[in-house]
């Protein structure tokens, strides 16, 4: 489930402009967390740790990821959650039952969001 | 992009460690996930949308999370904040002693005309209840703001008293743009017939109140 995307699904979640032709939800809640056409579908590589650690002693484990659905503006979101900094990073959770991380985001830059096509619904 | 909102709120949460505040961060889900990952390091704000007289609006809702312990809020904290949930345990009598130092805090760092609301959280643990809902409302009622009492463990009233405050910010700034807007794309707007609909809403709202 946490893999990567096949290509024939993303033909069905993105439009001819790469735009997200869903709603994108939480897998685990009812939470909204981005509307139709508000994010654009990307190839990015970026390590995220997995939702479900199995304890606190181990290493972080997590899988690199490579689709993700990028905002431009945070105030796109319906409803995201944002967790502090680690190394830069904030790490995007949802904001209803805190699933996550669902997305992340570098401070260093302002104007990009990244939601993982694979931690989310579409429909 | 087109701006896909019509109002942003920035609201804080304020009141003593271990008052709930982090859980009244808008959790209307009952089960909460609480990745190891995600708690380890912390939650810094959420972005909620909500929909009040048919104008979307933005929320992005700040916990001090745990700073309040170090006394370090301060004026950065505050700055931009458009209204203020305080909030304090009921079966917690100093949390809601400490509801006054942080109105004085308040008064002291943030802006003139924040919104404030005061919320006595922990309202399903009846048997272990140090704070009357009386006095909650007498303390309100001194500050003249308003009072709820909530349970964000049993999802009650959280979600009315975001939508309380953020209808009570949206009046404000809604007479503060008639009173000091009276530029020329106002007053078209007031003798057309939007006018007369946006005033109906307005005063909608107020009845609301």
């Amino acid at each position: 489930m946490d893999s990567n995307f096949p290509s024939e699904k993303l033909e069905e979640i993105c439009d001819d402009e790469c735009q997200n032709k869903t709603r994108i939800f939480c897998q685990r809640c009812p939470s909204l967390v981005l509307s139709p056409k508000q994010a654009k579908l990307v190839k990015k590589e970026f390590f995220l740790p997995n939702m479900f650690q199995k304890n606190d002693h181990t290493p972080i484990e997590g899988v690199t990821l490579n689709d993700f659905w990028l905002v431009t503006n945070m105030m796109t979101f319906d409803n995201v959650g944002f967790s502090k900094a680690v190394d830069n990073i904030m790490y995007l959770i949802c904001a209803d039952c805190e699933m996550g991380p669902i997305g992340w985001h570098s401070i260093d830059d302002k104007k990009a969001y990244y939601i993982a096509v694979a931690r989310v619904k579409h429909g | 992009m087109a701006k896909t909102y019509d109002y942003l709120f920035k609201l804080l949460l304020i009141g003593d460690s271990a008052v709930g505040k982090t859980c009244i961060l808008f959790r209307f889900s009952e089960d909460a996930f609480n990745s190891t990952f995600i708690s380890t390091i912390g939650i810094d704000f959420k972005i909620r949308t909500i929909e009040l007289d048919e104008k979307k609006i933005k929320l992005q809702i700040w916990d001090t999370a745990g700073q309040e312990r170090f006394r370090t809020i301060t004026t950065a904290y505050y700055r931009g904040a458009m209204g203020i949930m305080l909030v304090y345990d009921i079966t917690n009598e100093k949390s809601f002693d400490n509801i006054r130092t942080w109105i004085r805090n308040i008064e002291e760092h943030a802006s003139k005309d924040v919104e404030k609301m005061m919320l006595g959280n922990k309202c399903d643990l009846q048997d272990r209840r140090q704070v009357s809902k009386d006095r909650g409302e007498q303390l309100a009622i001194e500050h003249g703001i308003k009072f709820m009492e909530t349970s964000a463990k049993a999802s009650i009233n959280v979600e009315e008293a975001f939508f309380t405050l953020a209808r009570d910010i949206k009046a404000k700034m809604d007479r503060k743009i008639d009173s000091t807007g009276p530029s020329k794309s106002a007053g078209y707007q007031l003798s057309g017939k939007d006018g007369s609909s946006s005033k109906k809403s307005f005063w909608k709202s107020c009845t609301l109140l």
